[in-house]
């Protein structure tokens, strides 16, 4: 069984918080009750339409495999059945960045940003360190999306 | 058994340099005696008729075939040479009667001057004469020096009577007319002449004597015959004096003054100096037929002075003693742009030259260029037939001169030439041999040199790959057009092919366009991508292009020509539907393959870029909603819509700059050929065009511009009002109409600004302008704010449009009207169309752009040549030092760090870009799971490195560098302890243990020991590389990068320094003053820093001391008191006024520069001071008639004498930078402004180059110099590397004193002769080198291409020895006991 190295549900709250600029892919704003996490994910909203409101989950993993064997890089023609079939939306990317939140002075407990760009479509996911333990530099990550 | 003698046989012997059996080494200057000059020649010249009646050349006329052949049909009687053969031969021309050179007139005149005119001694003491002869004779005198202690001489030789002989002589001068220089002895007269002078006057006739003789050419002949050799020496004379006079014309050979037959063979059109030979021939033989015959004297005379004037003309037709002349004299055939120097020795006509018109096309590769069919067959290249070849050169040679892949000639091992369009092609090519040398066609892959005037800079000739194509224009692709500064509106290119192969090598090795990327001005990119290369990068990678598989796939194959593999990736979206996106397009151009081992790592922010303002989740730099920030991570383009800062030129961060540095110029090359391939393909399919609904504007948008104007048309006339009652408050410096005009254009430059602004925001994303301004391709806000909403302000001088009709602009506007639109404003768009005036207005805008240009490109292109003469010899030498030619020590280390330019990665020069180098090395080298370092274990290793052999100061790095690696890691370390920090882990101590915690911060900041070890062996190994190699010619690449940034800057020339009103001449100008060291320039500026700073009181009182203040302005009353006994003037100063201003004036320091004042002349006792405030002047002239024009005199004049302050400082304005104050004071006299109380002389420095020079030295002068090119350069929006700045202003102080890029400065930083003389006053230093012996040792740029010997630069620089006797044989046995 293929681990997830991040599984929750989400609640869009906003829709292009910064004004619309592209036609077909929105940026949304989201986040979870329980863990505090907050995230911004740029959709392809022409093939993918979202709205505030919206509640789904979302699940990051390093393979599509269902036996959890690593992903090879190189796109397979589907017909296998794999993760991807229990979802709606699925992206493939690159986590390339990790920092902590740059205003955390106040105290509180520090926050981890995980940062993934998903050939051009960027993902900010914002948590606490534990919730980034599982990630690596440069590591490929697939995003599976369903609405619940 | 000796076997016999096997060599090793090359296909190519190797090379030997051919320097023939003598090589030039110098050359002296000297004259010819008349007796040289009949040796010389082989036939006398005394006939003035040149063809007999069936034309055929006089014997001894100007045309005697012994001379050489006249034209094509001639031939050399001599030598029974062609015209093509024979160079011809000299004849000579006797003159009956001396006459003076005129070259040497002046020399003539000044070694008269310096002898008695009856025993041709110098006229000094002998102790005197002594002296001067030890300091001629000093061996290391230059040729300088001894010239100015020849003008000493001449100033010195002042005696009257001759020691000698005891000869009165009196003062040798010029005639006032023509050539005749005159002994004029009036003023020497003694008794004797008294006595004569009263004997004549008791004879009848009206006989009057003059003291003033005439020294004819003849005289002067026998006073220099009979001069010692000794007083030569001491006149600087290198040779007999006697050869200074005419006696003999040589007659130049026919052929450099050929004849043309016109008229059908019955007349003859000659060469001027024929003409003028042949009117001297004439004059010479009526001259010799009167002196014969014993005519007239005065009939004589005046022949003679016509010959000497027809001499004259003949070596200088522009010689201020003639009158105009039609003919060309020798002077005139050396001189000037079209001259012998120039024109035909500095620059020499070639074959295999080819010129045509370029086009562009982007499916050849940077490095090649498409020769026309047409050009290829006639450009060859000679190929020597080897085993390789012959197939192919035979196939050559059977296509023959007329078909493509063919050839033109043959050469046989004996030096025959076969020309293959009259021969059997067959049988030419089945006899072809081994080591016959074939002149083919020039074929696809061949070196070709690619050039475009004007050649400002060394990439404007570059070489590239030729590839043969029909139709009939050069083509190349659009990223080499800005080297080049082409484009395709008509332009013409030209073309040259090397010969040899060694050219060829050194033509792709040092000029290949590859090897050309960077511009060694600064370092940045030059051939980068242009244009809709950039736009179609810019559509293709926005945010939301999705692409299915099948034009994905067709895309990918737009790439190359199905040449390459491409690994297709996996798609960014699965599910729905595959999608793939634009920017994973884009990482598949830059790494097509995993078999190309190219990892870019760059981050850019673009100009749609913005940062994100004041969210509560403030997150990167990537998440830029605009999509700005380009990142990309090991060749994949991570987020940003890539546009010219990521692409273009003309930065050090761009994708090509890192692809170039970080791996090779193939690699930046490739993936340049792969960009433009794609970009053309893409772009054509896509579709980019503009029109009529591109540059309609919003109802929004017109809205938002008519409030903005009327906003600003009523603040405008509120502002005009308020001037008009005189209620303006006046800004500092500047007048009410001066303060209004600054107000207006403030206020008016903000509409363009503001409407641009909105029009950006407004337009569509479709839009074209829109896209085309925001990836850079072209345009700008300002354009499109002009196409759309409005045109702006029109200025012309920097000012609003002037009045050209009486107090008015134009006579639509009432008088003296100041609004917007009577003053330039155009409030009309390009779309909406201009009204009348408004038009008016723009185009006195436009036209003062286009005299701009054409003034400028004259300007600059004269100011380069000059910078390139001065700097051209300096090279670097294996020692790292920078010489002249003859080896004089310029600089001890180039650029104070010996790095090249061309090679520089970071801002400002700095070598490397320790940001992007360690992001690259953090992405390269991942951790995998190695510990990372402790803040102490990273110092500890980076002092461990810097300790190493390769680090230390002598030879490795400099302490700058170190430095900046230091600094830069320390930074990281705080990084990493900020981040530890937050994640409440222990700042300096990594734990070993893996909790989260420790992973994410190893994650996010952390450093491996590896990590840290390639990043500094790259550093280090980087940093070696960028050292400069020896030979480079940096003088003249020093020259290019100061001249070429000159055509590109308007002439604009003012400019605010910090203040308004504050006026600085920046742009060509200064840059002129500069390189001229002008004593005088425009705006000199004193930057004078306060030992107070914070305090605006203590700047003002400084500021107060500064100014000058004029008794006019201080005084209360100037009055004139009329009494009968003593008038005289009473002065009262305002006290109130001068403690308001804390000028510390009173009446005893007013009487004291009263006094001092140079045209006031009153002594101490005529200024009485009264009291503190009051003073009583007494006019100086006792005579009573003329006592009241003297006071009223003293009336006007006391109001104007400066009673406090500096007289030179114009103004001082007080200027605010950050917290602290200083003084901007506007005039010169630095050392006062250094000595005022309260200001810090350390730190106070002057834009005057030459007053830095005397007030603080010759080091403070150079610092000064370099400061102020890099400050004009940079407000003109250049950057240049300072070390060609350094170069320049090290050239200009090297010889102790300030040495300006003009002729009389590079005359004394050059010793050449024949470099001069191709520069400037071509004539004068022939004839000065000449006088005085000198000789040039051929050792410059300038003398080498002159003679035609390789230069000692570059590839010069080295003389490879070899030994091509036979080595001596080894004994391998002792030596015999008994020999």
């Amino acid at each position: 069984m293929a681990e997830f190295l991040f599984e929750d549900i989400f609640t869009v709250t906003r829709l292009d918080p910064d004004g619309k600029k592209f036609d077909r892919v929105s940026r949304i704003e989201a986040r979870n009750e329980q863990f505090n996490v907050y995230m911004q994910l740029d959709v392809a909203t022409d093939v993918y339409p979202m709205h505030a409101g919206d509640k789904f989950t979302m699940v990051l993993v390093p393979t599509l495999n269902l036996d959890g064997t690593p992903d090879s890089g190189f796109f397979t023609q589907a017909g296998r059945k794999t993760l991807a079939d229990k979802y709606e939306y699925v992206m493939h990317g690159k986590l390339y960045k990790i920092s902590e939140d740059k205003d955390t002075s106040t105290g509180q407990n520090a926050k981890v940003e995980i940062y993934a760009s998903f050939g051009g479509l960027l993902m900010m996911l914002k948590g606490d360190p534990s919730s980034a333990a599982n990630f690596e530099l440069d590591q490929r990550l697939f995003l599976l999306m369903r609405k619940v | 058994m000796a076997r016999p003698e096997e060599k090793l046989r090359c296909t190519k012997e190797p090379f030997i340099e051919d320097v023939g059996t003598r090589r030039i080494k110098s050359i002296r200057f000297s004259m010819f005696s008349g007796n040289e000059v009949r040796q010389s020649a082989e036939v006398q010249v005394w006939n003035s008729r040149i063809y007999n009646q069936d034309m055929r050349p006089v014997p001894n006329g100007l045309l005697d075939t012994r001379m050489g052949a006249a034209n094509k049909l001639g031939e050399c009687s001599t030598c029974h040479g062609s015209f093509a053969e024979c160079p011809g031969h000299f004849g000579y021309l006797k003159l009956a009667l001396p006459v003076f050179n005129v070259g040497f007139f002046n020399c003539i005149l000044d070694v008269l001057k310096c002898i008695c005119k009856s025993c041709s001694r110098v006229l000094l003491m002998e102790k005197d004469r002594l002296e001067f002869l030890k300091k001629m004779r000093n061996p290391k005198a230059e040729p300088l020096q001894k010239s100015a202690i020849m003008k000493k001489v001449r100033d010195k030789c002042k005696l009257s009577r001759c020691p000698w002989c005891g000869f009165i002589n009196g003062v040798a001068k010029k005639g006032r007319a023509g050539l005749i220089i005159l002994h004029d002895c009036s003023k020497t007269l003694d008794g004797s002449t008294e006595e004569l002078r009263d004997a004549l006057s008791h004879k009848k006739e009206k006989l009057s004597i003059s003291a003033v003789r005439m020294l004819d050419p003849a005289t002067v002949l026998s006073l220099f015959k009979r001069m010692t050799d000794e007083d030569c020496e001491l006149l600087n004379l290198g040779d007999r004096p006697e050869k200074l006079i005419v006696t003999e014309i040589a007659v130049p050979p026919v052929p450099i003054r050929p004849s043309v037959f016109v008229a059908g063979g019955r007349m003859s059109n000659e060469d001027s100096i024929t003409v003028i030979l042949k009117s001297i021939a004439n004059t010479n033989s009526i001259l010799k037929e009167n002196l014969q015959t014993g005519g007239q004297f005065m009939k004589c005379f005046d022949c003679w002075q016509h010959l000497q004037l027809q001499v004259v003309e003949y070596i200088n037709s522009d010689a201020p003693s003639l009158p105009e002349s039609q003919h060309r004299g020798l002077v005139q055939r050396l001189k000037g742009k079209t001259g012998r120097f120039r024109g035909n020795l500095s620059g020499k006509r070639t074959e295999y030259t080819g010129r045509t018109v370029i086009s562009p096309d982007p499916n050849l590769r940077i490095t090649e260029v498409a020769i026309p069919i047409l050009m290829a067959r006639v450009l060859t290249y000679p190929e020597r037939v080897s085993y390789y070849n012959i197939e192919k050169l035979r196939q050559c040679i059977r296509n023959g001169p007329h078909k493509h892949p063919g050839a033109n000639f043959i050469i046989q091992p004996d030096g025959t030439k076969l020309h293959l369009k009259y021969c059997d092609r067959r049988i030419a090519a089945r006899d072809l041999k081994y080591g016959c040398v074939v002149e083919r066609h020039l074929e696809d892959g061949d070196i070709v040199l690619f050039n475009r005037q004007p050649s400002l800079h060394r990439m404007s000739i570059m070489s590239h790959r030729a590839r043969i194509m029909p139709w009939r224009t050069l083509r190349f692709n659009e990223s080499v057009c800005n080297p080049y500064n082409a484009d395709f509106d008509g332009d013409e290119m030209n073309l040259h092919v090397p010969q040899t192969e060694e050219a060829r090598t050194e033509a792709l090795m040092l000029m290949g366009v590859q090897n050309n990327l960077c511009t060694p001005k600064n370092g940045e990119i030059l051939v980068a991508s242009t244009q809709d290369f950039l736009t179609s990068s810019f559509l293709v990678t926005r945010k939301d292009n999705f692409y299915d598989r099948s034009s994905f796939t067709l895309l990918c194959s737009y790439l190359g020509d199905a040449m390459e593999n491409i690994d297709l990736p996996t798609p960014a979206l699965i599910k729905p539907i595959e999608l793939w996106t634009g920017k994973q397009l884009f990482s598949v151009l830059v790494r097509p393959n995993a078999c190309t081992k190219v990892f870019l790592n760059l981050t850019v922010k673009e100009k749609i870029y913005k940062p994100v303002k004041d969210r509560i989740y403030k997150s990167c730099e990537a998440m830029c909603p605009n999509d700005g920030f380009v990142y990309f991570r090991n060749s994949e383009l991570l987020s940003g819509q890539v546009g010219k800062i990521t692409l273009g030129n003309g930065k050090k961060e761009g994708m090509f700059s890192v692809l170039l540095r970080d791996y090779n110029s193939h690699a930046a090359a490739s993936c340049m050929n792969r960009l433009a391939k794609f970009s053309a393909r893409f772009i054509g399919n896509h579709g980019f065009s503009i029109g009529v609904d591109d540059v309609q504007p919003g109802e929004h948008l017109n809205q938002q511009k008519k409030n903005k104007i009327d906003e600003v048309y009523k603040e405008c006339h509120d502002l005009i009002a308020s001037y008009s009652k005189g209620a303006l408050a006046l800004q500092s410096g500047c007048d009410a109409a001066q303060t209004l005009e600054h107000k207006i254009t403030g206020v008016l430059n903000q509409i363009r600004d503001a409407a641009g602004n909105v029009c950006m925001n407004t337009l569509h994303w479709r839009n074209s302008p829109l896209i085309m301004s925001q990836c850079g391709s072209k345009g700008s806000p300002i354009n499109i704010c002009q196409m759309v909403a409005c045109v702006g302000q029109q200025s012309v001088g920097g000012h609003r449009a002037p009045n050209g009709f009486i107090d008015r602009t134009l006579p639509h506007f009432p008088i003296n009207s100041k609004t917007p639109a009577a003053k330039g404003f155009v409030a009309n768009s390009f779309y909406t169309g201009l009204t009348a005036t408004e038009f008016f207005f723009h185009t006195m805008g436009g036209r003062e752009g286009l005299v701009d240009t054409a003034v400028k490109t004259a300007e600059t292109g004269y100011m380069s040549r000059r910078l390139m003469k001065g700097l051209e010899d300096l090279s670097v030498f294996y020692d790292q030092t920078v010489r002249n030619a003859s080896g004089g020590i310029v600089q001890f280390l180039y650029g104070d760090d010996g790095m090249d330019p061309a090679k520089m990665e970071g801002e400002d020069g700095k070598p490397l870009n320790l940001d992007q180098l360690f992001m690259k090395v953090m992405a390269t080298c991942p951790q995998r799971g190695q510990n990372t370092l402790s803040p102490d274990e990273i110092l500890q290793i980076l002092n461990d490195k810097l300790s190493e052999h390769d680090a230390s100061s002598d030879d490795g790095c400099s302490e700058k560098f170190k430095q900046l690696l230091t600094d830069f890691l320390e930074d990281r370390i705080k990084l990493l302890k900020t981040t530890r920090r937050a994640l409440r882990l222990d700042e300096d101590h990594v734990g070993k243990d893996s909790s989260i915690a420790e992973s994410v911060a190893a994650n996010i900041s952390g450093i491996s020991a590896k990590q840290l070890q390639v990043f500094l062996d790259t550093c280090l190994s980087r940093y070696h590389s960028k050292k400069i190699e020896a030979g480079a010619s940096i003088g003249a690449i020093g020259a290019q990068s100061i001249g070429e940034p000159g055509t590109q800057m308007t002439l604009k020339t003012f400019h605010f320094a910090g203040v308004a009103s504050m006026n600085v001449t920046l742009g060509v100008p200064r840059i002129k003053e500069i390189i001229n060291a002008a004593k005088k320039i425009s705006t000199p500026i004193i930057t004078a820093e306060l030992l107070s700073g914070k305090d605006v009181l203590s700047a003002r009182i400084v500021k107060g001391s500064m100014e000058k203040a004029v008794l006019g302005e201080v005084a209360e009353a100037i009055k004139i008191v009329l009494k009968s006994s003593q008038p005289n003037m009473v002065v009262k100063l305002d006290m109130q006024c001068i403690e308001a201003l804390h000028m510390g004036i009173s009446a005893d320091s007013v009487q004291l520069s009263i006094l001092n004042h140079p045209k006031i002349k009153l002594k101490s006792e005529h200024v009485r001071v009264i009291d503190k405030a009051k003073l009583r002047i007494y006019p100086a002239a006792m005579d009573k008639s003329k006592l009241l024009y003297e006071l009223h005199n003293l009336k006007s004049m006391l109001p104007k004498v400066i009673v406090k302050g500096i007289p030179t400082v114009e103004r001082a304005v007080i200027n605010k930078t950050g917290n602290r104050y200083n003084l901007l004071v506007e005039g010169t006299n630095l050392l006062a402004v250094m000595g005022t109380p309260g200001v810090d002389a350390m730190k106070t420095k002057s834009n005057h180059i030459m007053e830095v020079n005397r007030t603080l030295g010759i080091e403070a002068a150079r610092r000064s110099i370099i400061d102020e090119i890099q400050y004009t350069m940079n407000s003109h929006g250049m950057n240049i590397d300072s070390r060609h700045m350094m170069l320049l202003a090290d050239l200009m102080t090297y010889k102790g004193e300030i040495l300006g890029i003009t002729r009389y400065g590079i005359a004394k930083m050059k010793s050449s002769v024949l470099m001069l003389a191709s520069f400037e006053k071509t004539a004068e230093h022939l004839f000065n080198a000449s006088y005085s012996g000198r000789e040039d040792q051929i050792e410059g740029v300038s003398e080498c291409i002159i003679m035609g010997i390789p230069m000692q630069l570059g590839t010069g620089i080295l003389k490879v020895r070899q030994r091509l006797d036979h080595l001596p044989e080894f004994k391998y046995q002792p030596d015999p006991i008994i020999a």
